[in-house]
């Protein structure tokens, strides 16, 4: 009696679990026959109207959720605002600024006169007005703001007075009316404009949340409200965003029914795109050959705006005075470094590592940007290493005492330190190894030091004596200037390049009374500056990636450029 | 019992000081701080990462940043996340129902598989059924779970389409309705399987090995000569016996509950704790890294007390005093 009633009950048990596995098999079968049947009627209105589906927009990390421009740290979070928000001003596929909902005016690169775009909603139904921008400005140029954007207040006149509570608002903002309102900088510059914060943020969403806890706040975290084509309907927070089309949009319509967000872990990136689970991600060019395989998803390039070097410690900087206080001998002759050039197969290394997606860069310039030399004008440093023995002869580094290696040019051992940053990934190792090998290859002792990545930007910052030759990668902005990445009197010199006729020529392409307003001057300018660092080489410009983005095949619309992809409202799906 | 509860718990307090200080030091140790690491010059500058730097005390004296976070954390203050901007508190609290979700159900998914196929392969050992048990369980034991959960997206989610690859919930449906609690148990379950592995098979094996010895033992010849019947000679005599020691796991399994599982959680993106763990230690978000790793600290201690107390009230032969 008892034995059976517990052979009942393990076997209610074993069919509570089936019946609980069951269950949500079922659910999950219903699920998809949902979407099927909301496919088919998106089939269905596509004969008429070609509109509507749903398009899953997927990121490989999570978002931090500071979904505002005013307050986002990471590109994951920017990827998701620029699809329900956009700014006044936008970038062509020279990164030249173009009006978008304000129109501008200057005749001195000092006062700029915008005008907005009349009669364009916020998704909250408030109409869009130059308050709206001066409560951005003002927001971001506050003393208590915690986000990273002040640099592109600061340049107004009266924004340190402000920020110091000197003033009670920015005298360089004068609103004339509604729609009209005139910034003055405090000085003419050439990229004030390009500079300029041109995001504006709605004032009654933010009503009554001090600016110290802004970025924390519902208007950030939860409920968004922006500009754009879609609209913020609802946000799990790490996982998901759920986008509506918003009817008010002022420049079109919208044509699809929904955009929703995804993090997806980069393991099951390609599985999700075969099955047709995900429309578009951005993936690492590594994978780009496995997504060019698949059938349901095409990989689109573009072109990227950061490039990748190996750079040489030169000196040492003081945090403190802001200048190069000591320089270090070892690697100051050219010549080593221009062997050192010599010796490396790019595009071996870059087909081998980017799945072909980049291509050898000769300058600290994206060739997308609008001031790149043309490779005629620089050397091209090809593939050579008789010339880089020789360059090593001539500079004195011989093999002296017969051991396969080169000594430096007093005699004594020489070997190269070439340090690059460990972030797990096995294949940054193989890659930094090959590198080493070219430079075996010519004679130099080469040893390779991985680093973990924190600590690696950390010694780097601080010119530990323990990085001699590292690897690293910079991004370009919308604006060409490098002044942040070069001049001598910058942090993030890292090579602590110390070149009077470098600044200066920096210097100039920013001088309004070198150049005064014209990019042909300007970039005369800089072409002169590649030439410099060219030939110089403080740094081996490695190589500048290509963007590699899938989307899937039922998606249309999308087109992508040098500054990223176009407004979401041109985006459609079709079956 | 309540003195000796009270006196652990009064134990737990310099306990808990120690791992304070011994973590701390650690998380500080680590090179560089939340705004070092790759730098994006065009969306930054040094004079922001200066001015944060001086705004959140990273540059004065270890001992002070000690000071300053203990005086605020007993005083149930955990601080601002430096890479979410949010209240930790917030912040865990978002996360927790998410992680306490997937604990749960991983337990509930164990302890049926487990006691079932325990009990099965304790009562008939060295049988067919037995052996097929024993092989899969090993196979549990074997698997590392990140090989396991992206198997189960590939072949669940990507081949059969029965089950979701990422997430806690679709966001289209509604929530606090039926339908957005059955999402959300058709999101848990596989990571819940996953990460139950390795416990189903060891409680398994556990019990399973109990049950054998215990039938062997002398009170159950006993019964069985006193014509007790095999199932309760089973079910009642030896189970009791077989169940004390999967209670000491118990307590931890309360901890399991709330720790969150890190790499089961990246696999399938399930926004809980472990994810956010993870997170805080790669982008040095001390209060972040430092209030888990205390709320980890004092439930694993705490953990323990709960499985030591069980063990007194299931094993009289046990007396806390």
């Amino acid at each position: 009696m008892r034995n059976k009633k517990s052979l009942f009950w393990l076997l209610a048990m074993l069919l509570g679990l089936s019946l609980f596995v069951a269950a949500c098999g079922g659910e999950e079968s219903s699920g998809t026959d949902d979407e099927q049947e909301d496919t088919t009627d998106t089939e269905d209105s596509d004969e008429t109207s070609s509109e509507g589906g749903t398009m899953v927009f997927a990121v490989d990390s999570e978002p931090e959720g500071l979904f505002n421009w005013a307050f986002y740290g990471i590109v994951t979070d920017a990827d998701i605002i620029s699809l329900f928000d956009e700014g006044l001003i936008e970038y062509d596929e020279n990164l030249k600024p173009q009006p978008n909902l304000a129109t501008w005016e200057t005749e001195d690169n000092k006062t700029f006169t915008f005008k907005f775009e009349e009669g364009v909603k916020w998704h909250n139904g408030d109409e869009l007005t130059v308050h709206d921008w001066v409560f951005a400005l003002e927001t971001i140029a506050h003393p208590d703001y915690d986000g990273p954007r002040y640099e592109n207040v600061k340049t107004i006149e009266g924004a340190e007075a402000y920020r110091n509570g000197e003033a009670d608002s920015i005298s360089g903002i004068e609103v004339i009316d509604d729609y009209t309102i005139k910034i003055t900088f405090d000085k003419a510059r050439v990229n004030n404009l390009t500079n300029l914060w041109a995001y504006p943020m709605n004032r009654t969403a933010f009503e009554g949340i001090e600016v110290a806890d802004m970025s924390g706040s519902d208007p950030v975290r939860k409920n968004p409200v922006g500009l754009g084509p879609y609209k913020v309907e609802n946000i799990v927070p790490g996982e998901s965003v759920e986008l509506v089309p918003f009817e008010d949009y002022w420049n079109g319509e919208p044509k699809m029914d929904k955009i929703i967000v995804k993090v997806v872990d980069r393991s099951s990136v390609l599985g999700a795109l075969e099955k047709g689970e995900i429309d578009f991600i951005t993936v690492h060019p590594s994978m780009g050959q496995q997504v060019e395989e698949l059938d349901t998803a095409d990989l689109v390039t573009y072109p990227g705006l950061s490039y990748y070097y190996v750079g040489f410690k030169l000196g040492k900087f003081d945090n403190e005075s802001l200048e190069i206080v000591e320089k270090y001998d070892k690697y100051a002759d050219k010549r080593l470094r221009q062997a050192m050039y010599y010796a490396i197969n790019r595009e071996e290394w870059i087909d081998a590592f980017f799945s072909g997606f980049g291509k050898p860069v000769n300058r600290p310039v994206p060739t997308a940007h609008w001031i790149a030399a043309d490779d005629s004008e620089l050397n091209t440093y090809p593939y050579d290493p008789e010339k880089a023995k020789e360059l090593l002869d001539e500079a004195g580094y011989k093999d002296v005492n017969d051991d396969g290696w080169r000594e430096d040019p007093d005699g004594n051992e020489f070997v190269v330190k070439f340090s690059h940053y460990d972030v797990g990934d096995p294949q940054y190792e193989s890659r930094a190894k090959a590198l080493t090998q070219y430079w075996n290859d010519v004679g130099l002792q080469t040893e390779l030091e991985m680093v973990e990545v924190n600590l690696y930007y950390d010694m780097l910052e601080n010119d530990n004596p323990e990085i001699e030759v590292f690897y690293g990668g910079w991004g370009t902005g919308t604006d060409p200037d490098p002044s942040a990445t070069w001049k001598s009197n910058a942090l993030w010199n890292y090579t602590r390049y110390d070149n009077p006729e470098s600044d200066q020529l920096l210097d100039d392409a920013l001088d309004m009374d070198v150049v005064g307003t014209s990019d042909e001057k300007r970039k005369e300018i800089y072409v002169e500056w590649q030439k410099l660092v060219n030939e110089e080489v403080p740094m081996l410009y490695i190589t500048e990636l290509e963007e590699t983005v899938a989307v899937s095949k039922r998606l249309k619309g999308m087109e992508f450029d040098v500054s990223g992809w176009n407004s979401p409202v041109h985006w459609y799906i079709e079956e | 019992m309540l003195k000796y509860t009270l006196r652990r718990i009064l134990g737990m307090i310099p306990m808990l000081f120690l791992i304070s200080v011994v973590v701390f030091t650690l998380a500080l140790a680590m090179p560089g701080d939340p705004f070092s690491g790759e730098i994006d010059p065009n969306n930054t500058d040094p004079e922001y990462i200066e001015e944060m730097r001086e705004k959140l005390g990273l540059n004065d004296p270890l001992h002070i940043q000690y000071a300053r976070w203990i005086s605020n954390f007993v005083q149930g203050d955990f601080g601002e996340s430096t890479r979410y901007k949010m209240e930790v508190s917030d912040l865990i609290a978002e996360r927790l129902p998410n992680t306490v979700l997937l604990g749960a159900t991983s337990l509930v998914i164990t302890y049926i598989l487990a006691f079932a196929m325990g009990m099965y392969a304790g009562r008939k050992p060295y049988t067919l059924g037995d052996h097929f048990i024993g092989g899969f369980n090993y196979f549990g034991l074997a698997i590392p779970s990140y090989i396991a959960g992206v198997f189960a997206i590939y072949i669940f989610s990507f081949q059969l389409g029965w089950i979701p690859f990422q997430g806690s919930v679709d966001i289209t449906v509604e929530k606090g309705t039926l339908e957005y609690w059955l999402s959300r148990l058709h999101h848990v379950i596989t990571p819940a399987i996953v990460l139950g592995l390795l416990n189903i098979a060891s409680y398994t094996q556990f019990l399973r090995n109990d049950i054998i010895e215990n039938s062997r033992k002398d009170f159950v010849r006993t019964a069985r000569a006193k014509g007790t019947p095999e199932g309760k000679i089973y079910n009642r005599h030896i189970l009791r016996n077989s169940i004390i020691p999967l209670i000491t796991f118990l307590g931890f399994d309360i901890v399991n509950l709330v720790n969150g599982a890190i790499i089961t959680e990246a696999i399938f993106t399930y926004p809980g704790i472990g994810q956010l763990f993870l997170n805080s230690v790669m982008n040095q978000d001390y209060p972040v890294l430092m209030t888990l790793t205390m709320m980890f600290s004092f439930l694993v201690l705490v953990g323990n007390l709960i499985a030591d107390i069980l063990y007194g009230v299931v094993d009289p032969r046990i007396r806390l005093d």
